[in-house]
Parts: C-alpha cells; structure tokens; sequence
C-alpha cells in the first residue's frame, strides 16, 4: 500500500506529476522508497541534494568525515557555514532545507565489514559515491550478498565511470575490477585533483539511476558503463558481461561474506593524505628547517638535496628555493641525475607522492634518503606561514 | 590514463591485433607498462581494454584482431569521489 501525497505533495512535486512514467503513483512510489548514499562528497552531494528534491522518502547518508575548506570546490552539499561540522549533518540540513517531508538518517561512521550489512540491509538502492577502493569493494559486496542495486560513479581530473551494478541482473564491480591497482599506481582526487563540476555531473548521472530504479522505467545501465570525459564532451559506453570467475556473484564465487577490504587492496579506507613514509624514514618540517638552518645556506645544496616531486604547475602555489623537482611519474627514467651518496629529503603537496617517491629511491639503493612528513603543507603549517596551503 | 599520457585523449597507432596495439603504445609511453601488466606479464586485473565497446577479456584477449576504424578505449579504475 503506496503512501498517500498531501496537498502540499502535490503541488510541490507538480513538475513529476505531469510526466506520465511518474505521475500520482510514481510520486508515491519515491515517497516510499529508499536509497543509501556512501560518502557525502564531490558524488554524495548532487546525489543526496537531487534524490531529497525529487521526493525519495527515506534517505540514508554514510560519512565520518567533516567539512573542510577544500571541499568546497566541488562538495555544494556543504558550505563556508557548515567547515567544521560533520559532513552527515552538514548535508542533513540541507537536504531538510530542501525538503522537509522526507525523513534523512545519518551514520556518522565509517562504513565497515562490522556495519556495512546491518546499515545497507533496509535501503532498497545503494549508491557508490566513496573516495577509495576498499570501501567501493565493500559496497559492491554488500550490494551483491543483500542482493540491491549499486549504483556506481567515480571521477578523477577529467573523467567519469557511470555504472548501475546489480549481480541479479548483470556484472558487478568485481565482475569489470576483480582486484584494485596495486597501491600507488592509481592517484586519487587528493594527490592528482578534480574538476570541481565533474562530480556534479557524474553524480546527477547516478541520481537520475536510482530514480529510474526506483520507478521501474527506462533502461538502466546494467551491463553498461559510462565513460564520460569533460575536456571532449565524450560520452562513451562499453558492454560489461559477468564475469565467470567473479569470485563474489560467480557461479564458483568463494567470497561469501564481507573481507578485511583494507587488506585487499593495501590501502586505507580513505582518501586522507597521512603524508608519512613511517617513522622510520619521516623529518619533521621543524626538524629539518633547523637542519637547514644550522648549515650555511650558501652550501645548503651542496649539503642536502631537497627534492621535490610534486608536478611543475605546482611549483607556482609554493616552493622551497634551491629545491630540484623531478614530478614523481619521470623519477624512475631520471635517477641518473641524483647523487645516491648525497644525503636527500624528499617532498611533495602532503607527503604520499614523496613517500612513493621515497620507497622507489630506496629500492634503487638510495640510502640517505627521507620524507618529508606532510610535504610543502605541513612546512607552510609549521615553518613558514606565508606560504600557502592547498 | 591521460594522466601518464601527457593529456593524450587519443592516439593513432597502426595494428593488427590488439598484442600490436598495446606493444606500440607502451613503446611510446613506456611509463604505461607497470600500470598494464604486472610483473609476470600478465593484464592487470584493474584494467580494462575495450575493442568497438566489448571487453578483450570477452574477445580473444590480446589476440583479438584489429581492422580499419576500430576504436580501443584503454581504462582503468579509478576510486574519486
């Protein structure tokens, strides 16, 4: 038994009544159905932002994250008022802002093996709108053994994936990416940067999956994937079969409840930058001004290399003088122009591309070698603080 | 991809099999191998090859045959969000 829609329903959703493939019953279909957004971010934020609009009665946000300055080129969930809060509540008020018949429930945690299938299991659609891999195979698998649809998007730089992955029907996640890229060959949004609009339009691309979803009308992208790229306007789609072998939906599959996912796939459940290459290997930003500030700052190059492997047009938001930049991608073909006997300290925007960089050098038999820990930010944070932080 | 390719979005290379194709490519980008094949050689299994919008894997593999025209989208994953 459908919802029945108020007249201040009515009028509101006015625009969907009028479409035939929505109507009276549609509308009330939204209104009694449900979608679990995972991250409220770049995707999250268009996602929760147009599925509250259009009337989806109950909608869950997933996010232990909080608001910062940097999000807000891209996250329009959240805004200069709400840096600081926790992007679950942030977001919740603006969803109710939007409309306050609907009902928001938020989880301010991380979505893990331990909760994921006890958050996941009363939504009737799962939307794929995380910044890393554990937690998309974690979501894929959720949605696979709960047997709901994911709706997938990712972004980076220009480009976008689209997919709805629904094992029912069609392929998974697991099905197109058995297993992730090994840790470090794949930049995320935090080292190589977004478009800030990419993920509006990714995000409204999944919205308006779930919506279809959730009405049962057209043809959704299940056994198809979206390659959008921003620069050509280019809109490609590929066929995606099941894969035979997928080892979660497959007909032999031998995953049969939920992983350790970090472990998998050798990374953090986050985008976080932690900036570290390990104690072991780390100098502080204060630790090393002083180092260079004891040495005479004429031989300072003679003495210790900086170098610095953040990409060329980074150099214009900040620098170190006498620093060498070599971008972390050309490192391995230019090893030859560094002096292994030369004590060196590695630096990048926040210290993962150095800490890559690092483990590359030591491999190589560079033994004199450290990271600095947070990178060029943390030196702006600490040291000098005219430079800025991006 | 465009990300180690200098921004290329697109790159023509005479071929006739997919095996042709890619040993052209990486002879251009060579930086683009350890992101295809892992240490034994072998396609990783985070990339994804396309031939006219089917998958190789559901194709011939590195074998499949290339004519005239056809349009190979080379794509990895990718985790922003």
């Amino acid at each position: 038994m459908l919802p029945e829609l108020s007249h201040e329903e009515i009028l509101r959703y006015s625009r969907h009544l009028l479409i035939p493939e929505v109507g009276l019953d549609g509308q009330r279909k939204l209104k009694n159905s449900s979608v679990l957004v995972i991250g409220t971010g770049g995707l999250g934020s268009p996602v929760a932002l147009y599925l509250a609009a259009a009337g989806v009665g109950r909608i869950g946000l997933v996010d232990y994250d909080v608001v910062d300055q940097t999000n807000l080129q891209r996250q329009v969930i959240h805004g200069a008022s709400t840096v600081g809060q926790l992007k679950v509540e942030s977001a919740r008020a603006k969803m109710l802002d939007l409309n306050s018949d609907i009902q928001v429930d938020v989880y301010n945690e991380p979505f893990t093996s331990e909760n994921a299938m006890r958050i996941a299991k009363d939504y009737d659609v799962l939307i794929d709108g995380t910044d890393n891999f554990p937690t998309r195979y974690l979501s894929n698998d959720v949605a696979v053994f709960l047997g709901k649809p994911n709706v997938y998007g990712s972004i980076f730089r220009f480009d976008g994936q689209v997919s709805v992955f629904d094992a029912r029907r069609g392929p998974c996640y697991r099905c197109l990416f058995p297993e992730p890229p090994p840790p470090g060959l794949v930049p995320s949004c935090a080292e190589g940067g977004v478009l800030g609009v990419l993920p509006g339009t990714v995000g409204t691309l999944q919205a308006t999956e779930a919506l279809k979803l959730l009405l049962g009308m057209g043809d959704p992208l299940i056994g198809k994937l979206l390659l959008y790229n921003a620069l050509d306007m280019s809109f490609d789609f590929v066929t995606l079969k099941k894969n035979p072998k997928c080892r979660v939906c497959g007909p032999s599959a031998d995953i049969h409840e939920l992983i350790d996912y970090e472990e998998f796939c050798g990374v953090p459940g986050h985008d976080h930058e932690d900036g570290s290459a390990g104690a072991d290997w780390d100098i502080e930003a204060s630790e090393l001004a002083s180092r260079l500030n004891s040495g005479a700052s004429t031989s300072l190059s003679a003495d210790l290399l900086l170098l610095d492997v953040r990409e060329p047009h980074e150099l214009q938001i900040s620098a170190l003088p006498h620093a060498l930049n070599i971008p972390l991608g050309q490192l391995a073909s230019r090893l030859s122009e560094l002096d292994s006997a030369r004590e060196m300290v590695v630096f990048c925007k926040a210290g993962t591309r150095s800490a890559r960089a690092l483990e590359l050098l030591v491999s190589a038999g560079f033994k004199k070698v450290r990271n600095l820990k947070g990178g060029i930010n943390a030196w702006a944070r600490e040291v000098d603080t005219t430079l800025p932080i991006y | 991809m465009r990300y180690y390719v200098d921004n290329q979005h697109e790159i023509t290379i005479p071929a006739a099999s997919m095996a042709e194709l890619v040993s052209g490519i990486l002879a251009r980008y060579p930086v683009l191998r350890p992101h295809l094949f892992d240490a034994e050689g072998n396609l990783r299994r985070h990339f994804n090859i396309f031939v006219n919008g089917a998958n190789i894997r559901d194709l011939n593999g590195m074998d499949t045959p290339l004519t005239d025209g056809d349009k190979v989208i080379l794509m990895a994953s990718a985790a922003g969000g």
